[in-house]
C-alpha cells in the first residue's frame, strides 16, 4: 500500500530525541528543584544553623497539611478551575475534628468525620461550579467568606482544647513529626502517580487542557470538576486533622492564608494557570522553596516581616519566567 | 449503513444513506443544514423524529459515546485536540475506553500514535505538545485518530480549509485508502473541485432539506450551485475596469523575521485589486499582519501614498488608512455579542466620536447606511452580530473598515465559509470599491476567485512574492508559481 | 449604554433588568431593618453607612471597568494597605505636608497599578495570578515597612476632617466619592472608553483586529484602580485617625461582590457602573442593618458571601431554564415550521 512507502520515507528524515523533549517538557520543574538547590546550598554556606534536625523537622512537620492541601490545589488548578476557600475549609474542618476529639472520638473516626466534612464542602463548590457553570473565582470567594464567618459567628473566635493522645496521635513527638511528614510524602506520592499514570488522573488533565475535546473523546468535564472540588475538599479535611495533631489546641483561625501559600506552591511549581500543564513534583519542589523562606530569612538575620512581600514577590517572578518564557517560545 | 431523520430544529426530514467504501459530499450554503446533520449522526443533537440506522440495526438514543462505540469519528474544521497534552495522549483519550480508574501504559500509546502518524504520513513526534503544533499538523493528528479508531464511518467537515497543497495531496490519498479499505466518509466542503476529485455521491441541502442525492459522475459545477442555491448564479465574477491610477501601497524588501516574511516587493494601485496567491503557510496572513501592525516589519519599506511608513500597531495602521478584513470572521472580524451598530464604529472611534464621548443617534444612523447599502440582513442595528449568518458577519467586519474610509483595503480569505449566493454580493461590492478608486489587497486560497477577481495576481511563497501574474492567468500558472518549480509534478 | 445586549424592551424587560431587581432587594432590606433597628433609619446613622462604605464603594467603582475587560484585580484591598502605610510614612517620617504626602500616594498608587497592568498586557499574563502575587507583594510590603506593629496616628483635625466631619451637612468624604462616581460612570457609559473595555472583555483578539489599543485600555483599568485605591486610602486614613498595615484587609472581596452584585459579568463585557453602586448600597445597608437588628457582625459577612452566589446563581438560572426549555418547545416549533415552507 501506498502508505508504507511513506513511512519508509518518514522514518529516515524524522529525528527522536526524547531526553531533549523531556528536557523541554519539565523545564520548569526543573528550574524550580534547581532554584531550591541553589537556596539549600547557599544555607549551607552561609547558615549551617538552618541544617539543625530538631528545627528542621519541625519546619517540614509545619508545611506538611499544607503539601497535601496543595496536592488538591494542583488538581484543581490542572482542571483549569482555582479554590481560594480552602483556608476557611482548613478552618471549618479542623474545629469539627477537634470538637468531635474533645467529644472523645477515637481518631480512626474524627479522621473520616473530618474528611467528609471538607468533602461536603468541596461538593457544595462543585455544583456551583461545574452544575451551574458559575466561575471559580468568584463561587470559592463567596464560599470562603462564609466558612470564615460561620464559624466565627458559632465559635467567637474559640480555641478547641484536646484530650490527651490528640497531640502527635499518642506518639512521642519527634516519633508524630516524622509519622505526619511520611504521610504527606505518601499522599503526594500517591497522587503523583495517580496523575500520571491513572486514566482518571489524565482526565483531570484533558478537561483542564480543552473540556470540549474532554466532552468529545467521551469524559464529562461537569464529572471530573465536580470530584476534583470534592478531592480537594477531602484533602483539606485530612490535612486539618494533620494539623490538629500538632498542637494541644484548635486555633479557630487556623488556615488563614493556605490558599494563597498553596496556589503560590502550584504557580512556583510550573503548573500553567491556563489547566492542563503540571507536575506534583514541581508543586512539591514550589512548596520547599515557599517554605524556605521564612527560616531563611531568620538564618540571615533579615526581619520575619518580609516573609509575605518575598512570597508574593517569587510568584511575581515565577509568572513572569512562564510568561518570558511563552514569549520566546513564540518567536 | 443507512440513517434518515425526521424533524430536527433545523433539518426537515432529511434523508441521507451512506454506503460502505463510497465517499458522500455533503454540500449546502451555510446554515442549510450540514452541521446539524452531522451533530445527530455524532450523537451531539438528538433528533426530534425519524430514525437513524447503522449497519442495518435501528439505533434508538445515539449520545457521543455510543457513536464513538458505533465507529463514527467526526474530524471537525477546528481541531478539538488537547493543547497541552502530547499527541500519544491525545490520540490515546480518543481511542482509549473513558473508564476512570484504568492504569495508563505510557509505552504503548506511544507506539500506537507513532504507527499511526506514520501511516498517514505525517512528521510528528508522539511526544510533542500539541499547542506546539501547527493547525495542518493538529488536523493530521485528528484523522490519525480517527484511523486509530478503527472507524466505520469517518465525517470529515472541511477538512481541508487549512492545509497546504501538499497536505491536501496527503489528505485526498489517505482518504482514498479509507475508502478502498471499507470506510464511508462523509466529506463536506464548500470547495466543489474537491467534491469532483473525491466525492462518489453529493447529497445537497438547502434550508434543512435534502434537495437531491446524486452520482458526482452525472453532475457538473453549474448543475451543483444551481441545487444550492435554487438558482442560476448567471455571473459568478464582476468585470474589472482595467484603469489604474495612482500607486497607494509600495513595499520594498519588506520582512519580519518573526513571522518569516522576508524580501517582499508589490506595489498596490488605487482602484486595482491585488490577489494574493499561495499556498497555507507561505506567509500571505502574516504579510497582511505586518501591513496591519499587528507583527511590526523589522525591515525593508513601507510607503503609503509615497510616504515611509513604519507601523507598529493595529491603531497606527488604522490612523494611516490601512483596512484589514481577517480571515477569522467568528474570532477576529465582529464581535459577536455587540449590536452590528457597535461592530461597525468600532474602528472609527475617534472620528466618529470626537472627545471620545459616545453620539449614539450619529452611531445608528451610520450602521443604518451601511445595512441599506451593503443589503445586511438583519432586524435591526442593536440585533447582536452573533445573530447573523456567515455572510452577513462578513458584510457587518466589511462595513465596520469601509466606515473608516481606507485607501488601501486588505481581504483575507473575504468569503471563506460564505455560502455562494453571499459570495457573489460581497464579490460585487469588492469590485465596486475598487471601482471607486480603493487599492484592495485580496488573499485568497480559493483559486477561481483569485482568478476572476484579481487585475493582478502576486504569488507567494516561502515568506516571499515568488510571481506577479496579470489578472486573468491560468490557473495553472499561479498554481505553479505557488508550489515552486520543483514541486510542480505533485500540483497536477 | 448597557441595554444593547438586551434585545426585549419595554416595561417586561426593564422590570427584569437586574439592576431593578436590586433597587428592590434594597427598599426591601431598607423597609426591613427601618422596621426592626430603632435608629435605623436615622439621618445619622445613613452617614454613619456612607462614611464606612466610601473606601469599598471607591474600589468597586474602579473594578466595574476591570471586569468589564474580562479581568480582576486582586490586589486592591492590599494596595490600599500600603498607600496608607506610604502615606502615614511620607508625612511622618518624610516631614511632607500632608498634600504633598497625599499626592505622592496617589502617585504611587498609580504606579502599582501601573506594575499590575505592565504585567499583564506585556507578558500577557493572567490579571488573576498577577494580582494575587501582588495582593501578597503589597501586603508584604506595609508589614515588612511596619514591623508589623508600627502605626501613624496623630493627624491633624483639618485631615481627620476628611474622615469624619460633614460638610455642607454631607460626611465630607461623600463629594469626593460622588465625583469619582460620576466619572467613572461617564467613563464607562458615555465614552468610547467604555465601548473598548467591553469590547475586550468579549474578546480581546478582536478588538485586537478591530484597531483598538488593547494594552493602553487594559493598563488604564488597573492604574486607575490604583490610583483610587489610594485615594482610599486617603480617606481611610481620615476617618480612623490611623494609618496600620492591615488597613483593606479583605476589601477586595466586598468591591468584588459589589460588582457581580450589580450585574457585571464575570466572564467580561457586559455590566453597569449603576448596578455597581447598587450593590455597594446593597452590601453596605444589610451590614449596617444586621447590627441594629442586634444581629452578630458575623452575619453580614455570611450573608454577603451568600448574596454573591445567589446573585450569581439567579444570572445563570434563566439561560439553564430556556435551555431546557428550548429543547421541550423544539418538538413542537419544528412541524409548524415545516408547514409554513413547503
Amino acid at each position: 500500500m501506498s502508505w508504507l512507502r511513506r513511512s519508509a520515507r518518514l522514518k529516515k528524515e524524522w529525528r527522536h530525541d526524547p531526553e531533549a523533549l523531556m528536557l523541554k517538557r519539565h523545564f520548569r520543574e526543573l528550574s524550580v528543584a534547581a532554584a531550591l538547590g541553589i537556596l539549600l546550598l547557599f544555607l549551607a554556606v552561609a547558615a549551617p544553623a538552618f541544617y539543625q534536625a530538631q528545627p528542621l523537622l519541625s519546619l517540614l512537620t509545619r508545611e506538611a497539611p499544607t503539601l497535601v492541601v496543595a496536592c488538591g490545589m494542583a488538581l484543581v488548578i490542572i482542571s483549569r478551575q482555582i479554590d481560594i476557600s480552602v483556608g476557611s475549609q482548613f478552618a471549618v474542618c479542623s474545629v469539627c475534628a477537634g470538637l468531635l476529639a474533645a467529644l472523645k472520638w477515637p481518631p480512626f473516626l474524627v479522621l473520616p468525620a473530618s474528611i467528609a466534612i471538607g468533602a461536603l464542602m468541596g461538593a457544595i463548590n462543585g455544583t456551583l461550579v461545574a452544575g451551574l457553570r458559575l466561575p471559580s473565582i468568584v463561587v470559592t470567594l463567596a464560599t470562603m467568606v462564609t466558612w470564615r464567618e460561620g464559624l466565627r459567628w458559632l465559635r467567637q473566635g474559640e480555641f478547641v482544647n484536646l484530650p490527651d493522645g490528640v497531640q502527635w496521635l499518642g506518639l512521642s513527638q519527634a516519633n508524630g513529626q516524622r509519622a505526619l511528614i511520611i504521610t504527606a510524602l505518601v499522599v503526594l506520592v500517591l497522587m503523583a502517580l495517580a496523575m500520571k499514570h491513572l486514566s482518571a488522573g489524565r482526565f483531570v488533565h484533558a478537561v483542564g487542557s480543552d473540556a470540549e475535546a474532554a466532552r468529545l473523546a467521551g469524559i464529562r468535564p461537569q464529572l471530573v470538576t465536580f470530584s476534583t472540588f470534592v478531592l480537594i475538599g477531602a484533602f483539606t479535611g485530612f490535612a486539618a486533622m494533620m494539623n490538629i495533631a500538632q498542637s494541644p489546641q484548635v486555633d479557630p483561625k487556623s488556615g488563614t492564608g493556605l490558599e494563597l501559600k498553596t496556589i503560590a506552591a502550584v504557580v512556583v511549581g510550573g503548573v500553567a494557570i491556563s489547566g492542563g500543564r503540571g507536575t506534583l513534583w514541581g508543586v512539591f519542589a514550589g512548596l520547599l522553596l515557599l517554605a524556605c523562606i521564612s527560616p531563611a530569612l531568620t538564618h540571615l538575620h533579615i526581619e520575619a516581616y518580609w516573609e509575605k512581600a518575598i512570597q508574593g514577590a517569587i510568584i511575581l517572578l515565577a509568572v513572569v519566567a512562564d510568561g518570558l518564557r511563552t514569549r520566546s517560545e513564540k518567536r | 449503513m443507512t440513517k434518515s431523520f425526521g424533524a430536527v430544529r433545523a433539518l426537515k426530514g432529511v434523508s441521507f444513506d451512506l454506503r460502505p467504501g463510497e465517499v458522500h459530499a455533503l454540500l449546502g450554503e451555510n446554515g442549510a443544514g450540514k452541521s446539524t446533520l452531522i451533530k445527530v449522526v455524532t450523537g451531539a443533537h438528538q433528533p426530534d423524529g425519524g430514525t437513524i440506522e447503522i449497519g442495518g440495526c435501528q439505533v434508538a438514543h445515539l449520545t457521543p459515546a455510543s457513536a464513538h462505540e458505533l465507529g463514527i469519528s467526526c474530524i471537525y474544521q477546528q481541531p478539538a485536540l488537547f493543547p497541552a497534552l502530547t499527541v500519544a495522549e491525545n490520540i490515546a483519550l480518543r481511542l482509549e475506553p473513558a473508564t476512570v480508574g484504568r492504569r495508563v501504559n505510557w509505552p504503548e500509546r506511544r507506539a500506537r500514535a507513532q504507527k499511526l502518524l506514520l501511516r498517514i504520513g505525517a512528521a510528528i513526534d508522539a511526544d510533542t505538545e500539541v499547542r506546539r503544533l501547527s493547525m495542518p499538523e493538529q488536523q493530521l493528528v485528528e484523522i490519525a485518530c480517527a484511523l486509530g479508531a478503527g472507524a466505520r464511518i469517518v465525517i470529515m467537515d472541511e477538512p481541508t480549509a487549512s492545509l497546504t497543497q501538499k497536505e491536501q495531496h496527503l489528505l485526498f490519498s489517505v482518504v482514498r485508502d479509507l475508502r478502498a479499505s471499507g470506510v464511508g466518509v462523509i466529506y463536506i466542503s464548500h470547495r466543489l473541485e474537491e467534491i469532483f476529485a473525491l466525492a462518489d455521491r453529493v447529497t445537497v441541502l438547502r434550508d434543512g432539506e435534502s434537495v437531491g442525492t446524486n452520482k458526482v459522475d452525472d453532475m457538473n459545477e453549474a448543475s451543483l450551485i444551481k441545487l444550492m442555491v435554487g438558482r442560476e448564479v448567471s455571473q459568478l465574477y464582476p468585470p474589472g475596469d482595467a484603469a489604474p491610477r495612482e500607486v497607494v501601497l509600495s513595499l520594498k524588501n519588506l520582512g519580519c523575521a518573526a513571522s518569516g516574511v522576508r524580501n517582499v516587493t508589490l506595489n498596490v494601485r488605487a482602484g486595482e485589486i491585488v490577489g494574493l496567491a499561495g499556498l497555507v503557510g507561505a506567509g500571505r496572513t502574516e504579510l497582511a499582519r505586518i501591513l496591519f501592525g499587528l507583527t511590526p516589519a523589522d525591515e525593508g519599506e513601507l510607503l503609503l501614498n509615497g510616504q515611509r511608513l513604519t507601523i507598529n500597531s493595529p491603531p497606527e495602521a488604522v490612523a494611516h488608512g490601512i483596512a484589514y478584513v481577517p480571515e477569522d470572521r467568528r474570532r477576529h472580524g465582529v464581535i459577536l455579542e455587540m449590536p452590528i451598530a457597535a461592530n461597525i464604529t468600532l474602528a472609527i472611534h475617534q472620528r466618529l466620536f470626537p472627545g471620545a464621548w459616545l453620539r449614539l443617534g450619529a452611531e445608528r444612523q451610520l450602521a443604518l447606511d451601511y445595512i441599506r447599502d451593503l443589503d445586511i440582513k438583519a432586524y435591526g442595528p442593536e440585533a447582536p452580530g452573533g445573530a447573523l449568518s456567515g455572510g452577513n458577519q462578513q458584510k457587518i467586519a466589511l462595513a465596520r473598515w469601509l466606515a473608516t474610509k481606507p485607501k488601501l483595503l486588505i481581504l483575507d480569505e473575504p468569503t471563506q465559509g460564505v455560502d455562494v449566493g453571499a459570495k457573489s454580493e460581497i464579490h460585487k461590492i469588492i469590485r465596486h470599491l475598487a471601482k471607486e478608486g480603493l487599492a484592495v489587497l485580496m488573499i485568497s486560497s480559493d483559486l477561481p476567485e483569485v482568478l476572476g477577481m484579481s487585475d493582478r495576481i502576486a504569488v507567494m511563497r516561502g515568506g516571499t512574492i515568488t510571481a506577479l501574474l496579470p489578472g486573468g492567468s491560468l490557473a495553472h500558472d499561479v498554481m505553479a508559481a505557488a508550489l515552486g518549480q520543483a514541486e510542480k509534478g505533485v500540483a497536477a | 449604554m448597557s441595554t444593547p445586549h438586551h434585545k426585549a424592551t419595554g416595561w417586561k424587560a426593564l422590570l427584569f433588568r437586574h439592576e431593578t431587581v436590586l433597587l428592590l432587594v434594597l427598599v426591601m432590606e431598607w423597609l426591613y431593618f427601618n422596621s426592626v433597628g430603632r435608629h435605623f433609619g436615622s439621618l445619622d446613622n445613613t452617614f454613619d453607612i456612607v462614611r464606612h462604605t466610601v473606601e469599598i464603594g471607591l474600589l468597586a467603582l474602579v473594578m466595574t471597568p476591570i471586569i468589564l475587560t474580562g479581568g480582576i484585580d486582586l490586589s486592591v484591598g492590599s494596595l490600599l494597605g500600603l498607600c496608607a502605610i506610604l502615606f502615614g510614612k511620607l508625612w511622618r517620617d518624610a516631614g511632607m505636608s500632608l498634600m504633598v504626602a497625599g499626592l505622592c500616594t496617589l502617585g504611587f498608587g498609580a504606579l502599582a497599578g501601573g506594575l499590575n497592568a505592565t504585567l499583564i498586557t506585556w507578558l500577557r499574563l493572567p490579571p488573576l495570578i498577577v494580582t494575587l502575587g501582588t495582593y501578597s507583594l503589597f501586603r508584604g510590603l506595609a508589614e515588612a515597612i511596619t514591623h508589623g506593629a508600627d502605626t501613624f496616628t496623630n493627624f491633624p483635625a483639618s485631615f481627620l476632617f476628611l474622615g469624619q466631619e460633614r460638610w455642607l451637612g454631607i460626611p465630607a468624604q461623600a463629594p469626593v466619592f460622588i465625583v469619582v462616581a460620576i466619572a467613572v460612570w461617564l467613563l464607562v457609559h458615555r465614552t468610547t472608553f467604555g465601548r473598548s473595555f467591553r469590547a475586550i472583555g468579549f474578546t480581546p483578539e478582536g478588538a485586537r483586529y478591530a484597531g483598538i489599543p488593547v494594552e493602553r485600555r487594559i493598563s488604564l483599568v488597573y492604574v486607575l484602580a490604583g490610583i483610587v485605591a489610594a485615594l482610599a486610602a486617603i480617606i481611610y486614613t481620615a476617618r480612623l485617625g490611623q494609618a496600620k498595615a492591615d488597613a483593606g484587609t479583605g476589601y477586595e472581596l466586598f468591591a468584588i461582590t459589589a460588582v457581580v452584585l450589580g450585574g457585571t459579568s464575570i466572564f467580561g463585557g457586559i455590566g453597569s457602573v449603576h448596578g455597581t453602586l447598587l450593590g455597594v448600597a446593597a452590601i453596605a445597608v444589610l451590614s449596617n442593618g444586621l447590627v441594629h437588628a442586634r444581629q452578630p457582625r458575623e452575619v453580614a459577612g455570611m450573608l454577603t458571601g451568600g448574596l454573591l452566589l445567589l446573585a450569581l446563581s439567579s444570572s445563570v438560572l434563566p439561560k439553564l431554564l430556556s435551555g431546557l426549555r428550548a429543547r421541550k418547545s423544539a418538538a413542537n416549533v419544528a412541524p409548524i415550521a415545516h408547514q409554513t415552507t413547503p
